[in-house]
């Protein structure tokens, strides 16, 4: 083995370095800084290499480089374990090996890194944009892999990527069955996930002003798919926290009182859940949540306990995971929208229900005591709650203002009048506690957008609410929504409608499409591709172990991996023998001309009539049997013969066409006339 | 590639069983197809490399259960098979003819032509052919339907040469699988001895009379003219030719000795064999250049003086085949 120094050829080399600038881009914004430094500083160095300008780094300067390369990441990232440390790793070698490339073999593992560093995007992203994007990187990567073996391959960069996309056009359909057929098997061990992230949503507390923040964007939180007829829009209260706690101007939940009361699947049912009753349809539907790397789900009131050991029902009935949500989960529930949940209370969850903080908010306090003394009935008082809102002209608004920090709900109720939902939920349920109802906040979203292309719902941080739940003898929790009372078209119809004329509706954010929703085209266009999107995320992505069996027991009897593998053996095979005929046909005949072409097609409807042309006959011979045999045709035949015979041997090319038309429509005759 | 890539210097290869099977498979002709029974095809260590990335993706997309790592995954075991298709097509159908060898002295390269062409319009991309790792020739057949590569061997030994099996390879497109097949083409060529310096060749000896002898002192067989130079002397100056063109030239005399020289067994008493017939190769060399006749003596045998190309390779065959059976 010479160990001369190996130059890559120029064009692969181009190829290789386009393909690690693609396959980096789209880590750039998670990597530490330096990182994308090291990786433009060894790209630039390996061009300079390549024109003679610059030499290879010598032995001391690499090792140097490989040691401080390795030692920087975890000091960068306080921590070796974890998916971004290991993927700003793989860089650095990735980085580092282009300017170690003296042989082939080091070409070769450029290029394997290149395609490992493609599906590391993947741990991240898997949109479709991302997916496509990555195939083209993978491309790029095979086309520099086909550039190492041409000979004249400086002579043409094109004839490289050809090649690469051929290759790969033809391994598509092989990895579609392997993707459809490959028995998928459950993890094998636990691995490290992408690390939290700063998310906008739903937080564990409340404040005055937090869920306003919140509809200032419009990422998708989740999609809802119902098995059948989806519940009705001001139904669509998708709860995600209860918050019990409050300090006179925000709302918290009890963390360790929640951990007690936990819920699983195949768990004896605990005392709280008994005696739940429901009435009316019950709604299956399948969510799937976009990382939040919080704990909290979201659900329909009254979830049954998720199928799936992972997510558990708490006390206030509200589902959550036991581990954060790190990459988009899908969980399916069943909901009882009409129910009486808890219908008694002990004395111990009545108080933590109604607790209030002392001298907090004198001035509401003393009006809650007050109107309950008329009122008579927790339900009466909760009715003139959401009148006083309706009637004193409280205003529904994004911009409510500032308030007063320790007492919120006085502020609100008595100077500003203005709010939104966080204000109304929080004053009511101030309000009542303060009568000695038990009361709490469900934060979550409400609404959403029904898309019909694909029969979901989807939920974005725009459509964040909060609400309340009060306890009521005899009817357990029951939801009131104190917004309905200012700004009913929040329930019916969305906070775009709501805010309609304060025109505040991403009033920061001028390019989200959702600003243009009365463009109807645009949302008509919009709608499609996200239902593309879902399907996408559904049966794509969402191609999980149990959607494989779920799927392919609809068209088999019995899915066991052994069947699996055969079936899935059998089908590749097939497509591969059928690749092999296409590249290994020998192309070797010329093609044949148009009259050649057309004199063929005349002999087999000649063939159809049961006059096929006997090998080495010639047209004459074959005329003056055909014309024994289908004397109902003489005229035709005659002239088809005679116009092949003059464009063939006297080469009067002007014929050509007559003879086409003439075979045609000999040939549509002899179709109809046998069908 | 390493060595064991790319020649077949490998145990299992070289063995002789495996050779005889494959004499039977791929029979000795001077052209040779290439098809389904006559190539082999492997993976290359990097195609082995390729899977093990695979796998290590596999389980990526296992563990994290990631449809998408799944599908690029897939989408390279696919690539890995279809790569074995296009490797095969590489060589298939490609029809290899063994043309004529220059016949070299042993310790120098000797040089076959062989004649790659195709049928129909299959084109070969980055064809490696020889017989030896580091003397591998390149060959692409795209724009035109036949083309001829000169492929080197070493040689070691006189006599004649047949350079076996000649390797014909090919890594395109993706370098994961090498086709490959060994040819023989039947190709054979006259290895001359390797000549040895010897010294001066003696003087004509006993049998020196035969034949015409031309010696003559002096400078008097007018050989031509050739421009003065500066030291010239003066009496060899042309003046008839200087009163015609002015020019000064310069009259050349040649001096003829013994142009017959015979190159002699019998002269390098005390040697082997092999050394001899060096010597006897060394002083052909030298002797050639010359425009002496010259003719050889070796026992049994004796070629007539004579000179030019023709009698030069007559001379130096006999000296290749002496006591080697034909």
């Amino acid at each position: 083995m010479s160990t001369a120094i190996y130059q890559v050829p120029r064009n692969s080399l181009a190829w290789m370095l386009a393909a690690q600038v693609a396959v980096i881009a789209p880590h750039v914004g998670r990597l530490p800084i330096w990182v994308v430094g090291v990786c433009l500083a060894c790209m630039v160095w390996r061009v300079m290499v390549f024109q003679g300008r610059w030499s290879f780094p010598g032995r001391l300067m690499k090792t140097l480089l490989v040691i401080s390369g390795f030692a920087a990441v975890p000091l960068a990232y306080d921590q070796i374990y974890g998916v971004e440390p290991a993927v700003s790793l793989l860089m650095v070698a990735f980085a580092l090996k282009l300017i170690e490339m003296h042989q082939k073999r080091d070409a070769y593992m450029v290029i394997l890194l290149a395609y490992f560093v493609c599906i590391t995007e993947f741990l991240f992203e898997q949109s479709i944009p991302y997916a496509i994007y990555m195939f083209a990187c993978v491309i790029m990567v095979t086309t520099a892999l086909v550039g190492l073996h041409q000979t004249q391959s400086h002579l043409k960069p094109i004839k490289a990527f050809k090649t690469a996309v051929m290759l790969l056009a033809q391994a598509v359909p092989l990895m579609l069955i392997l993707f459809v057929l490959f028995p998928r098997i459950s993890p094998l061990w636990t691995v490290p996930l992408p690390s939290d992230q700063a998310i906008t949503g739903v937080s564990d507390k409340m404040t005055p002003g937090s869920l306003a923040a919140l509809t200032e964007s419009d990422e998708l939180v989740f999609k809802a798919t119902f098995e059948g007829q989806p519940p009705q829009f001001n139904d669509w209260y998708w709860r995600g926290l209860v918050l019990t706690e409050f300090d006179g101007s925000s709302w918290t939940q009890n963390e360790s009182l929640l951990r007690k009361s936990v819920y699983r699947f195949r768990q004896a049912e605990p005392g709280w859940v008994e005696g739940i009753e429901y009435s009316g349809r019950t709604f299956q539907y399948d969510i799937i949540m976009e990382p939040s790397f919080q704990n909290w789900m979201f659900s329909l009131m009254v979830p049954e306990v998720p199928k799936d050991r992972d997510f558990v029902i708490l006390h206030d009935f509200r589902v959550a995971s036991i581990r954060k949500i790190r990459k988009r989960t899908r969980y399916q529930l069943t909901s009882h929208l009409d129910y009486t949940v808890q219908e008694e209370l002990d004395d111990f969850w009545r108080y933590r229900y109604s607790r209030l903080p002392e001298k907090s908010n004198p001035r509401a306090a003393a009006l809650a005591k007050e109107m309950y003394e008329q009122a008579l009935t927790p339900a009466a008082l909760s009715r003139d709650i959401q009148r006083m809102f309706y009637q004193q002209q409280f205003v529904y608004t994004l911009q409510p203002g500032r308030m007063d920090d320790t007492n919120s709900v006085d502020s609100f109720l008595f100077d500003s009048q203005r709010g939104f939902c966080e204000h109304y939920a929080s004053a009511y349920v101030f309000m009542m506690r303060a009568a000695g109802v038990p009361a709490r906040v469900v934060v979550g979203y409400q609404g959403g957008e029904y898309n019909p292309n694909g029969n979901y719902v989807a939920v974005r941080q725009f459509d964040a609410h909060a609400w309340a739940e009060i306890w009521l003898e005899g009817q357990g929790w029951v939801r009131v929504d104190p917004t309905m009372a200012v700004a009913p078209e929040r329930i019916e119809r969305g906070l775009e409608a709501a805010v309609e004329k304060e025109n505040t509706f991403l009033a920061n954010s001028p390019l989200s499409i959702f600003r243009y929703r009365q463009l109807l085209w645009l949302t008509d266009l919009r709608l499609q591709l996200d239902a593309v999107g879902h399907y996408w995320d559904t049966w794509v992505v969402g191609y999980t172990p149990e959607m494989q069996t779920g799927l392919l027991s609809r068209y088999l009897d019995d899915v066991s991996a052994k069947r699996l593998g055969i079936l899935m053996l059998a089908s590749f095979f097939t497509v591969l023998f059928v690749i092999a005929l296409f590249i290994l046909a020998k192309r070797t005949r010329a093609p044949l001309s148009s009259m050649d072409s057309d004199y063929l097609l005349f002999c087999r409807a000649m063939a159809k009539r049961g006059s096929p042309r006997q090998r080495g006959e010639g047209p004459l011979d074959y005329q003056a049997r055909l014309i024994q045999e289908l004397p109902a045709l003489e005229a035709e035949i005659r002239f088809v013969t005679g116009s092949y015979i003059a464009v063939n041997y006297r080469g009067e090319t002007e014929q050509g066409s007559v003879l086409k038309r003439a075979v045609r429509a000999l040939w549509l005759r002899t179709l109809t006339a046998r069908s | 590639m390493s060595a064991s890539e790319t020649s077949p210097d490998n145990r299992f290869w070289r063995s002789a069983r495996f050779q005889s099977w494959l004499d039977r498979r791929v029979p000795p002709a001077n052209t040779v197809t290439l098809h389904q029974k006559n190539i082999f095809i492997l993976p290359t260590r990097h195609g082995f490399y390729f899977v093990v990335l695979i796998l290590f993706m596999m389980l990526a997309g296992i563990n994290y259960q990631n449809s998408l790592i799944f599908a690029l995954a897939f989408l390279l075991v696919s690539l890995f098979l279809v790569s074995i298709l296009h490797t095969f097509r590489n060589l298939s159908g490609l029809s290899l003819q063994g043309g004529h060898g220059t016949s070299v002295f042993a310790g120098e390269d000797a040089e076959f032509t062989v004649t790659l062409s195709r049928a129909g319009n299959r084109t070969f991309e980055a064809l490696n052919l020889g017989w030896q790792a580091d003397m591998m020739q390149g060959a692409d057949l795209l724009e035109v339907a036949s083309c001829r590569v000169k492929v080197y061997v070493s040689t070691q030994q006189r006599g004649r040469f047949n350079p076996g099996r000649l390797l014909v390879q090919t890594y395109y497109p993706v370098g994961l699988f090498r086709a490959w097949s060994w040819v023989d083409l039947d190709l054979h060529t006259v290895i001359y001895p390797q000549p040895i310096l010897a010294g001066e060749i003696p003087s004509a000896s006993s049998s020196t009379n035969e034949g015409e002898i031309q010696q003559r002192n002096g400078v008097d067989d007018f050989y031509g003219l050739r421009n003065y130079q500066h030291g010239d002397s003066i009496k060899q100056i042309a003046w008839k030719t200087y009163a015609r063109t002015g020019d000064l030239h310069i009259k050349e005399f040649a001096a003829y000795v013994d142009r017959r020289v015979w190159l002699e067994w019998d002269s390098l008493p005390g040697l082997d064999h092999e050394t001899r017939l060096s010597r006897l190769s060394w002083w052909v060399i030298q002797v050639s250049k010359s425009t002496d006749d010259y003719g050889l003596r070796l026992p049994g045998i004796e070629i007539e003086p004579a000179h030019g190309p023709a009698h030069r390779t007559r001379i130096l065959i006999t000296l290749a085949m002496f006591e080697l059976p034909e």
